[in-house]
């Protein structure tokens, strides 16, 4: 089984100027959840531009459709501007492309909703905020999601009452 | 607090969420917690193989 890489996957999209935002257990322990996850989930722009730069980054990273992997389809322009999730394996491991998320939520929606973070040496990337990753987990209501949510919620708490103590307040409650 | 025959105790949310926990990753910057992540799904992945193989 080849080495997870998580971080040269985000930095192969980053560098080829791919427009993203991080979502999913990887944006959650980014956020400071304490959760494991072996996959990197990503929300893509569909605009055409950046579809463009994304193929080529896919090609790069040997990416193909997680099912039937023997076959080796790999993901077309067509594919890449639906909204539907792409489940790809690449040479650093799992890589979902999500055209949208929760209830139709695409790349343009969820920018006001991320953070911009910087994940590694010279690379600073979109990743959703908690608030928005715990809701999206309320709407879609299943049982995996329904899982995490206790520690998603308690780190936003964990978070908020630490940028209260940051800020000099007190917290009311 | 902590004693010599008594550990310190523990820090649980009442849904069972080990507070400990979220407060250490909070303590960590982004990068830093990303880095650990990685390390650890590799950790996970290498005993399993040694595992698959015995």
């Amino acid at each position: 089984m080849p080495e997870r890489k998580l971080i040269a996957t985000l930095r192969a999209l980053h560098d080829g100027g791919v427009e993203f935002i991080l979502v999913g257990g990887l944006a959650a322990a980014v956020n400071g959840a304490p959760v494991d996850t072996f996959d990197v989930d990503v929300v893509h722009s569909r605009e055409s531009a950046n579809v463009a730069r994304l193929l080529p980054v896919l090609e790069t990273l040997d990416a193909v459709f997680r099912i039937q992997p023997e076959r080796r389809l790999k993901p077309n322009a067509s594919h890449l501007t639906s909204a539907g999730h792409l489940n790809l394996i690449t040479r650093y491991g799992p890589l979902d492309l999500l055209g949208t998320i929760g209830r139709d939520l695409g790349y343009q929606d969820l920018v006001p909703h991320s953070l911009e973070l910087d994940v590694a040496e010279g690379l600073r990337i979109r990743v959703l905020d908690l608030e928005t990753l715990i809701a999206i987990k309320e709407e879609l209501a299943g049982e995996k999601d329904r899982a995490v949510l206790p520690i998603l919620r308690r780190t936003l708490e964990e978070k908020r009452l630490e940028d209260q103590r940051r800020c000099g307040g007190y917290p009311s409650g | 607090m902590a004693t010599d025959d008594q550990p310190p105790p523990t820090d649980y949310s009442p849904d069972g969420v080990d507070l400990t926990l979220i407060r250490w990753m909070l303590s960590l910057t982004p990068a830093e917690r990303l880095e650990f992540l990685e390390e650890r799904v590799n950790e996970i992945i290498a005993i399993r193989e040694l595992n698959a193989r015995t």
